[in-house]
């Protein structure tokens, strides 16, 4: 070394002396002006030997006030008590270096989240002569990290009480209906046995007047159906259980079901049904309740002596059961309210029909779970027509 | 001849099924609660059980969980006659062996017979 300096000439080493002291200032200047980290060292017991901004902006102390003294300062008193600096300068000595997060105290007692690394520091000979310590104030991510967790929290706690008043809601649902019903059901009993003979003749003007009676209690029982129906199948209560059903038997089932009220009401029904409609995959229950609730729909906005014509047809890809009324139909600007939620149309007949305006809420609902839709045409005091349209493709696909 | 059991709660239901049923020559016997119904089993073999399921003092639930303890319904069909159409309840007296669900607001008086005669003759 000695040989080697005496070789370099003086204005080379002057140079580099300048060169190395410039750097150095550069670094210090860098230490001592950032102002997001607090950047310091400590000797081998942990007293504080320098001081730069971002230190006194985050802990508070002047280089006045700190220097000279225990970084034990920065800690809680029950961190102090556990023994935590001494462990981390422990550590940092064992390890090279000791990353923790926890609170640390400012000057003013106040506290602040802290994330700090401590290095130990070795001279050439590998003895210990000190440590660098840069701390930074993460308090802010740490509020939004528990404010996040604590939004995490309750939105968890508002799902399961969701969840449970879901529950409750079906069980409601499912016990309100079943209340309803009750009534209904004593009232339909007792006329029901007028109207069908069990207790002798009735004269037939106390007749008609029982069977509005019943009527209207059958009205009332539909539309509690209806509501259990649309809140079931609005909390997405339903399972489609789709088969390979035949379709013209369906419809013949649903007409055969209708035949007194067609003859009631004096209204002739005409089937269309081409071979290629004969299958579909579908729910055969759901299904049928849809097209029963067009039929009945059909012939209750029918007049007397009008026509109901249904009609089955396929292409490759969609079935579409048809059922035409020559009814009191809809305006244009109406059809699309039809399948709103107790939506229901003034016309003629609708307040001799009754209706609870949730019939094709519920029925296009289960078209569409079918993966079909339900398009409707009609022209006020012609009729109207429904087709329902639903996929083709194989059971389970 | 037939004998049956009819298990209902509410009275004007009661009477009114006591009635229909009535037209037909069964021995009827009817009990107001689960409770009331497993007491007559144990006295007297049914052909047929019309069970309502929401009732005080033994559930329609509780007196089949009690009845399929001793019974088999080998001899004795049960036939659900309740107002309701879902919930936990049916789904767990549907798992005893019980023949059908009848929604009671969904049959007349004369519907009411013709299942009963169907279900007696099956």
């Amino acid at each position: 070394m000695r040989n080697t300096k005496t070789t370099i000439p003086q204005k080379n080493l002057q140079t580099k002396h300048a060169a190395m002291l410039e750097e150095l200032e550069r670094y210090r200047l860098l230490v001592e002006n950032v102002q997001d980290y607090a950047i310091f060292f400590l000797d081998k017991d942990g007293y504080v030997e320098t001081w730069n901004e971002g230190a006194q902006k985050i802990k508070g102390y002047t280089p006045e006030e700190i220097i000279g003294k225990h970084f034990s300062k920065f800690y809680q008193e029950s961190d102090r008590k556990a023994n935590k600096p001494a462990h981390e300068l422990e550590l940092a000595t064992r390890f090279g270096r000791v990353e923790d997060e926890d609170w640390r105290v400012r000057k003013d007692g106040t506290r602040f989240w802290a994330n700090v690394v401590i290095t130990a520091l070795r001279d050439q000979s590998g003895k210990l002569v000190g440590f660098a310590k840069v701390t930074r104030d993460l308090t802010e991510r740490k509020q939004h990290e528990d404010d996040l967790r604590s939004v995490n929290a309750t939105l968890k706690e508002q799902q399961i009480a969701l969840e449970k008043l879901n529950i409750s809601k079906d069980e409601f649902i499912s016990l309100a209906s079943h209340q309803l019903r009750t009534p209904a059901t004593g009232v339909k009993q007792f006329l029901g046995m007028l109207l069908e003979g069990f207790v002798g003749e009735v004269d037939p003007k106390q007749l008609e007047y029982i069977r509005k009676a019943y009527e209207s209690n059958e009205h009332q029982i539909e539309i509690v159906n209806n509501l259990l129906k649309v809140a079931q199948i609005d909390a997405g209560k339903i399972m489609l259980h789709k088969s390979n059903v035949d379709i013209h038997k369906l419809i013949r089932e649903v007409v055969e079901v209708h035949r007194d009220n067609f003859r009631r009401r004096k209204q002739s029904v005409t089937m269309d049904l081409q071979p290629a409609s004969r299958f579909a995959p579908v729910d055969l229950a759901h299904f049928r309740m849809v097209l029963e609730n067009l039929v009945d729909n059909a012939s209750k906005y029918t007049s007397e002596r009008g026509n109901i014509t249904l009609s089955a047809r396929a292409n490759d890809n969609n079935l579409c059961v048809s059922v035409q009324d020559t009814g009191v139909g809809i305006a244009e600007e109406d059809a699309d309210k039809l399948f709103e939620k107790f939506t229901r149309i003034p016309n003629l007949l609708s307040d001799s029909v009754g209706g609870s305006g949730l019939g094709l809420y519920w029925a296009n609902k289960v078209i569409t779970l079918h993966g079909g839709r339900i398009e409707v045409q009609s022209k006020p005091n012609k009729g109207t027509t429904f087709h329902v349209y639903v996929p083709l493709g194989r059971v389970g696909a | 001849m037939r004998r049956l059991l009819l298990v209902e709660d509410e009275t004007a239901l009661r009477e009114a099924y006591i009635m229909i049923l009535s037209s037909e020559p069964y021995i009827l016997d009817t009990a107001v609660n689960g409770q009331e119904a497993l007491k007559y089993c144990q006295k007297n073999e049914y052909d047929l059980i019309l069970l309502d399921l929401m009732m005080p003092v033994l559930s329609g639930v509780g007196f089949l969980e009690k009845f399929s303890a001793y019974s088999n319904f080998s001899g004795t069909k049960v036939i659900l006659l309740s107002n309701l159409s879902s919930g936990a309840d049916l789904v767990r007296a549907m798992k005893y062996g019980v023949r059908r669900n009848i929604l009671k607001a969904e049959v007349s008086p004369k519907q009411l017979l013709s299942i009963v005669r169907y279900e007696l003759e099956r």
